[in-house]
């Protein structure tokens, strides 16, 4: 009964908290991957096809790219401070995946996670806006 | 108060396509979402099927899914869910009909663990003793009454139901941790398996679950230290 089908249910139907977290630890980890994959064949393009690099740089240069790059460096953080806690709760200190307190933690790594991204988000998106505006 | 009340329906035998029924009762803030049940049986649709028995939130029969999460149909009150409620089967064991879930292999990995007392030596004359803190260490999982609210919570036990499972883990710690139980090595063994507490990602939606609180992911993760250092303490 268990499968892809029922997984991709409750992935997507399923309320708690915890799946919350769950869910973006993935998404984010995917995320940063499909980025350094990419990043590594157009890095190869210098080499094997130099032609083919010129056009990847302009890509990185087009809005879409610009804007997902920002939302990136919060996958990063997110990530990294999500995997930082499971990794304190699960080695260190059990005892903190108490009901309130792990869903507090949640919450938490959210809003610590978006405040380190802030100042990044704010000059990436400052210099995007000078990029386009032609500044 | 008027609710909607929405309950998947499945009859296998009535070309089993999977629908939803919406029912519209006047019921009372404090009604459980059981007595909605029982309700849409007696007045409404006497083919609506689903398990329940003491209806007090001890026997672990009618565990499903309401707006979207696990909890016992016989403790989760109509006034802490709003105006429409949703009741579907919980995920990842194949329903039967309706509300009702084939839970064998839920059972199945539960025994997998061997939950029960083990201790080769002869019996005292009396009783085999336990200091408070001893029995403490373990009081917590003591608690589950394996209604299979957590195993079907889990992200992991959805794609891939040979995970044995919250439920499993939790009833080889009450054992485990028992200083009167001589199988923790045992234990510990099956649950370092493929199958076993590896297979935890610690999403938390089992201790958010279950309907008696016990603190699984808790449990969980001293099961998994325990087998790293061997340590019982």
């Amino acid at each position: 009964m268990s499968d892809p089908k029922t997984a991709l249910q409750g992935y997507v139907r399923y309320r708690a908290v915890g799946q919350v977290a769950f869910l973006l630890h993935r998404l984010t980890g995917l995320g940063v991957l499909f980025f350094l994959i990419i990043h590594i064949v157009d890095t190869a393009f210098v080499y094997f096809v130099p032609e083919l690099y010129e056009h990847a740089i302009q890509l990185y240069r087009s809005l879409p790219f610009m804007i997902g790059e920002i939302f990136l460096v919060w996958a990063v953080f997110y990530h990294g401070l999500n995997g930082l806690r499971i990794i304190i709760f699960d080695l260190w200190k059990p005892e903190w995946w108490e009901r309130e307190f792990a869903i507090k933690s949640v919450y938490w790594v959210l809003v610590i996670s978006v405040l380190l991204w802030l100042p990044a988000a704010f000059t990436m998106a400052k210099h995007a806006i000078e990029y386009y505006s032609g500044g | 108060m008027k609710v909607t009340l929405k309950v998947f329906r499945y009859n296998p035998e009535n070309g089993g396509q999977p629908r939803y029924d919406v029912f519209h009762l006047d019921v009372d803030p404090n009604d459980r979402v059981l007595d909605l049940l029982e309700m849409v049986k007696g007045y409404h649709d006497g083919s609506l099927s689903y398990r329940r028995s003491c209806a007090h939130g001890i026997c672990g029969s009618d565990a499903m899914r309401i707006n979207g999460r696990n909890r016992l149909a016989c403790k989760t009150l109509v006034k802490d869910l709003g105006d429409t409620i949703v009741v579907e089967p919980i995920l990842g064991l194949p329903v039967l009909k309706d509300l009702i879930v084939d839970m064998e292999p839920f059972f199945q990995a539960y025994r997998k663990v061997m939950p029960w007392f083990i201790n080769n030596d002869p019996p005292p004359e009396k009783e085999r003793l336990q200091t408070p803190e001893e029995r403490a260490r373990f009081d917590d999982t003591t608690k589950c009454i394996l209604c299979a609210a957590c195993t079907t919570s889990c992200p992991v036990f959805w794609a891939d139901g040979s995970y044995f499972g919250p439920a499993a883990i939790v009833n080889a710690h009450r054992f485990i941790f028992d200083s009167r139980d001589q199988a923790a090595e045992e234990r510990l063994a099956i649950l370092a398996q493929e199958e076993g507490v590896w297979r935890c990602r610690t999403s938390f939606n089992c201790t958010e679950a279950c309907p008696r609180e016990i603190q699984i992911t808790k449990a969980i993760a001293e099961v998994k230290r325990a087998i790293l250092t061997g340590d019982l303490s």
